[in-house]
């Protein structure tokens, strides 16, 4: 298969930074309390942002994958893959909360903001002394499911035109995983280890993000049109 | 949607669900994940310990490289050797099992071995009892993730055009999310500090003093199995059996071809739900539990 350079293309690496740019700002919303709120120290998911977007994404990737066996039509190729991405991050938060709950006994409370936006719970005489927060509070849940939004659209969209141009669902699966963790990576030097959503003052830093990710995923887009073609016999 | 694709169905979300639960369950032997950072503080604190330490890396990338080496070898079994389907899953998930075994060992002498200088031993024996059982578990989860796989690509309709390595390495990286982001709470937050006040979680100032004396005798990895099994294992299964059960359910009841809106309507269904339950725990937490006593600020509970 030889390489053609028309408008198509050109489309194909538009959806490959837009995806890519998806994925990056649907970071920012992921409520991720990294190793602290493993030991309930602090508010949101107990693991890495790179870590919960990548598990998330990809199991929409998984969706959308599914979906585009059987047809070629975009829109539910991306509302599939966001819908399986919600529900992992979902499933995720909900069984965590359990832990918080039910083996920590402790209620959920944010340390950034005095109330919480959603439900305008007092946040700060629930917070344990010592702490920054535990659990997943609403803010934090709705927005994870917004980042994981995010994530699903944007693994999909990667994958729809890798798809497309190289016709090898391995082949684009892999070039989809691996342009969705560099711009999940990407975020998680803004995020600095700990985030809670977007109620946290970190997330007004997420255009530095969107700029890198933004050059990152043209030089992406770039070498995936040039190298999956090579790859079809 | 037919009989035998729900039943296959529910299989799969069975089989995430003893996938997730093992892994967690791994995780807590080996002290793999983010609580093993009060294990590794522990000894430089002045708290040397007899835990399994075993961080060869975040729990994602390590299930997905059991997960992937298990499908390949599956893969490899089937399509090269028309090996049947289960055989060649057990053989893939013994050859992960190995791999672990070799990293595992390899990780916990280095990283005792680094921290001799504070007074940090390397227990033989540990190595000897601990390592069969961190592989066993290792064991199970990539043997349930081969079989989801394989289901997936083999047996449901319409079948999954990834082949079955890819999936196993997707869901490796979902599962080792799920398990760090759920079963690590229960590990960290619960067992590690169990001398701690309950109803709270570690206090910043407690960092590094981890439980060092058992049930009886000194507390070692298996007893934090035997802990976690009961709670943070369960839970994280039923996240990772939430997540694969919910998401084939809705394409094998709706077909994807011409019920794809009832299939995404479906999803949003369960993420709308889950979002409403969450938000009844925590009315529900916050009326039990109340206020922490001693919180001297302006705002009310």
């Amino acid at each position: 298969m030889s390489l053609v350079f028309d408008t198509n293309m050109l489309i194909y690496m538009l959806e490959i930074v837009v995806g890519g740019l998806l994925v990056s700002v649907g970071v920012h919303f992921v409520p991720v309390g990294g190793a602290p709120a493993a030991m309930a120290q602090a508010t949101g998911i107990g693991t890495g942002t790179v870590t919960l977007a990548a598990g998330s994404g990809l199991t929409g990737l998984l969706s959308a994958g599914l979906m585009m066996s059987v047809t070629d039509n975009i829109w539910p190729i991306l509302a599939t893959g966001a819908v399986g991405s919600m529900i992992m991050m979902d499933a995720t938060m909900l069984t965590g909360d359990f832990i918080y709950s039910y083996a920590v006994g402790c209620p959920y409370a944010s340390a950034k903001v005095n109330y919480d936006p959603i439900t305008m719970f007092p946040q700060p005489p629930y917070v344990a002394p010592g702490t920054v927060g535990q659990g997943i509070p609403t803010v934090c849940f709705v927005s994870g499911t917004i980042g994981a939004l995010l994530g699903g659209v944007g693994g999909a969209m990667i994958y729809y035109p890798c798809l497309q141009i190289g016709g090898n669902p391995a082949q684009a699966a892999i070039f989809a995983i691996g342009i969705f963790f560099v711009q999940a990576v990407i975020p998680s030097w803004n995020i600095q280890g700990t985030i809670e959503g977007f109620h946290d003052p970190k997330f007004k830093k997420w255009p530095l993000a969107f700029k890198a990710s933004l050059v990152a995923g043209i030089l992406l887009a770039i070498m995936t049109v040039l190298i999956q073609p090579l790859g079809v016999a | 949607m037919d009989a035998f694709g729900m039943g296959i169905c529910a299989a799969a979300g069975a089989l995430a669900f003893v996938a997730g639960a093992s892994e967690d369950i791994d995780s807590d032997i080996g002290s793999q994940s983010n609580p093993n950072s009060q294990v590794q503080l522990a000894a430089q604190v002045g708290n040397p310990h007899r835990i399994y330490n075993k961080a060869i890396a975040g729990e994602p990338p390590s299930n997905a490289l059991w997960c992937a080496v298990a499908c390949l070898m599956a893969y490899v079994l089937i399509e090269g050797y028309h090996m049947p389907l289960l055989f060649a899953a057990v053989a893939g998930a013994s050859l992960a099992a190995l791999f672990d075994g070799v990293m595992s060992i390899s990780a916990y002498l280095g990283r005792s071995a680094s921290q001799a200088r504070f007074n940090q031993w390397i227990y033989l024996d540990i190595i000897r009892y601990t390592t069969p059982s961190i592989m066993a578990h290792v064991w199970i989860t990539s043997f349930c993730i081969t079989l989801i796989a394989i289901i997936q690509v083999y047996v449901l309709t319409p079948h999954h055009p990834f082949p079955i390595p890819v999936i196993g390495l997707i869901w490796g990286i979902t599962v080792g999310a799920i398990g760090s982001s759920v079963g690590d709470i229960h590990y960290g937050g619960e067992r590690e500090f169990q001398w701690r006040l309950f109803g709270q979680g570690l206090n910043t100032m407690l960092s590094g003093q981890i439980v060092r004396k058992a049930e009886a005798g000194l507390r070692n990895s298996i007893d934090n199995a035997w802990f976690c099994a009961k709670f943070g294992g369960p839970c994280t299964g039923l996240g990772f059996g939430l997540t694969v059960f919910l998401d084939n359910w809705r394409t094998t009841v709706f077909d994807p071809v011409t019920q794809a809106t009832y299939a995404i309507a479906m999803g949003c269904f369960f993420v709308l739900a889950m979002n409403l339950y969450n938000l009844y725990m925590e009315i529900s937490a916050r009326k039990k539990y109340g206020p922490y006593p001693g919180y001297k600020g302006d705002i009310a509970a």
